[in-house]
């Protein structure tokens, strides 16, 4: 089995000039936690993570301490809104270069990249650039899991 | 003749190159060490052991010891655990929370590395300010100012005390009659002036007090028993310093001895405590030393001190208040230690020609120390507290210290002008 039996192909992108609260919009309303940001051709051009959305609102102290553990209560932060003009620029601003791989890849090879690089979901991309399917570590780590319950598939 | 010319070359051009920020200040004056004492030797105006001779050994020595027991304290998180014990005694009040934290900052960088010490006080200070819903800007710049302020008054405050106590001969508790009741003044000026400029900010009232309350500073003290067992040997070496004079020892002997003690009562990985001693502050040091000692080796200071002494007929009390201003425009925008590394065998140059130079040693002290206040560069405390603003969404701008900062250091050094011509007979004797 490789990556394409297992990924996802009806992914929800968006383009570059998307506004961030539109993107966030879609997050809510879809659940999702990477929104693959593609151009006109739907080539991958980058992504935005759940994460890089929730960077706005969560505190600078939390870059800089590194177990914050012993903060109890993280009292005037919890109601801090982001900026109206940081929610009204597009999300390009926020975009990440995105690690993808092809749908041919193998699965113990995905699931090695998206450990390494800290990654919850991975764009698969064809052989042009454009984007196919989207994984996420639970679609990989199942399909692999799925081998166990074959008997011939598992060593003696 | 071509040996005070070549030295002189030789160490302006290496401070032209540090100050002009192009390369690391440790290259350029390693670089700028290993020329002159090459050129020395070539033209025999400097040889090898002169350059040895020319370290001082005493300023190193108490660094590299005081160095060892910050690396030490640091990893058990007393340094935060102080911080965030400020914030919970402020219950959240604005300038209840400026006087804690600057309190704090300036007590620790009396004895220990500026640096430090606002680098590990800054992040708690944005965590107590985000959580209390303040801007973190007043107290940010508050701790740097203030702890390069503090620095002044001791002996172990900051590099340049070192340099000029080794040079000058200047015990521990001449730094405590001298020094620190000037400091005082100064700082206490200082925190007013901060609380005026920052009023508005200071004004606004905290969205969640209760929330400063809720931290727990016994979490934070992650290793109580490293922490006690290296402020007990601190403890005993600052009071050790007290009587150094009397017990005819040196700084850097106690430091040193202090640092033995704690390694041993401790016993950490080596390889741990030794990475976080800032090799290349020392080999900074090193390298200014054997540069000036090159310059010192050829006649170039005799033609200062007397270009300086033709045109200097004005009284020392005068000379004095003019040092303080020279030097702190200076240390303003470069590096203090150079500038002070090169002045020491001036004012020696000056004290061999028969002046009083007891006062000039304490003026080239204010000035060094209060200067560094006055632009986002003067210190390396400030740029670190620049830096670490910087990944915040309310970075310290150049323009924003213009505004805040140089008044403070201006305000330092007027008061630290008019202490100094009033107590004048103290800094004489």
């Amino acid at each position: 089995m490789v990556l394409k039996d297992c990924m996802k192909r009806d992914v929800v992108s968006i383009p570059p000039a998307t506004s961030v609260r539109e993107a966030a919009r879609i997050v809510v309303e879809r659940h999702i936690g990477l929104l693959p940001v593609i151009d006109e051709q739907g080539k991958l051009m980058g992504v935005v993570r759940l994460h890089d959305l929730l960077s706005l609102e969560l505190p600078d102290f939390v870059n800089f301490i590194s177990a914050v553990d012993f903060v109890h209560d993280f009292g005037a932060v919890e109601t801090t809104r982001p900026e109206k003009a940081l929610l009204d620029q597009p999300v390009l601003s926020l975009m990440q270069p995105a690690i993808s791989v092809d749908e041919e890849c193998g699965l113990l090879r995905a699931y090695a990249l998206m450990l390494q690089h800290n990654l919850l979901d991975l764009p698969v991309v064809a052989k042009d650039g454009k984007l196919v399917g989207l994984a996420s570590r639970v679609d990989i780590g199942a399909a692999v899991l799925a081998n166990w319950q074959n008997p011939q598939a598992v060593q003696p | 003749m071509t040996g005070t010319i070549l030295s002189s070359l030789i160490f302006l051009a290496s401070l032209g190159i540090i100050f002009s920020e192009k390369l690391n200040r440790t290259i350029v004056a390693f670089a700028g060490a290993a020329l002159m004492v090459g050129l020395g030797m070539a033209y025999g105006f400097y040889s090898e052991t002169q350059a040895i001779a020319a370290v001082d050994f005493n300023t190193l020595g108490l660094l590299l010891g005081m160095m060892i027991l910050v690396a030490l304290l640091e990893p058990t998180g007393f340094f935060q655990y102080l911080a965030v014990w400020a914030g919970r005694l402020s219950h959240g009040r604005p300038v209840r929370l400026l006087v804690l934290l600057g309190t704090v900052t300036t007590v620790l960088s009396m004895f220990l590395d500026n640096v430090t010490t606002v680098v590990l006080i800054a992040p708690v200070t944005i965590l107590i300010s985000e959580i209390l819903g303040v801007n973190p800007l007043p107290y940010l710049m508050a701790e740097a100012l203030l702890s390069d302020t503090g620095g002044v008054a001791t002996l172990l405050g900051d590099p340049p005390n070192i340099l000029i106590a080794s040079a000058a001969g200047f015990t521990f508790t001449d730094f405590l009659t001298h020094s620190l009741p000037i400091v005082l003044i100064a700082w206490l000026v200082a925190l007013f002036l901060l609380r005026y400029l920052f009023r508005r900010e200071l004004s606004v009232p905290p969205a969640n007090a209760d929330a400063v309350l809720k931290l727990d500073y016994s979490e934070i003290l992650t290793d109580r028993k490293t922490a006690r067992r290296v402020l007990i040997v601190l403890g005993v070496a600052i009071l050790v310093f007290f009587f150094h004079s009397l017990l005819s020892i040196s700084p850097a002997f106690i430091a040193l001895s202090a640092a033995a003690a704690a390694l041993v009562w401790v016993r950490p990985d080596p390889a741990k405590v030794f990475k976080q001693i800032e090799w290349s502050v020392l080999i900074f040091f090193v390298a200014l030393f054997i540069m000036v000692g090159g310059i010192e080796a050829t006649d170039a200071i005799d033609k200062l001190v007397s270009l300086i002494k033709n045109i200097e007929n004005i009284p020392t009390v005068l000379s004095g208040v003019l040092l303080i201003w020279v030097v702190a425009g200076i240390s303003a925008v470069v590096d203090n230690v150079p500038v002070t590394i090169a002045l020491i065998p001036v004012i020696q140059g000056l004290g061999a020609s028969g002046m009083n130079i007891g006062p000039l040693w304490w003026a080239l002290i204010f000035g060094a120390g209060f200067g560094g206040n006055g632009t986002i560069i003067g210190s390396t405390a400030n740029i670190v507290v620049a830096g670490i603003s910087g990944r915040t969404r309310t970075p310290i701008t150049s323009k924003l210290w213009n505004k805040r900062g140089l008044p403070v250091m201006l305000a330092t050094c007027l008061v630290t002008s008019v202490l100094y011509i009033v107590l004048f007979p103290l800094f004489s004797r």
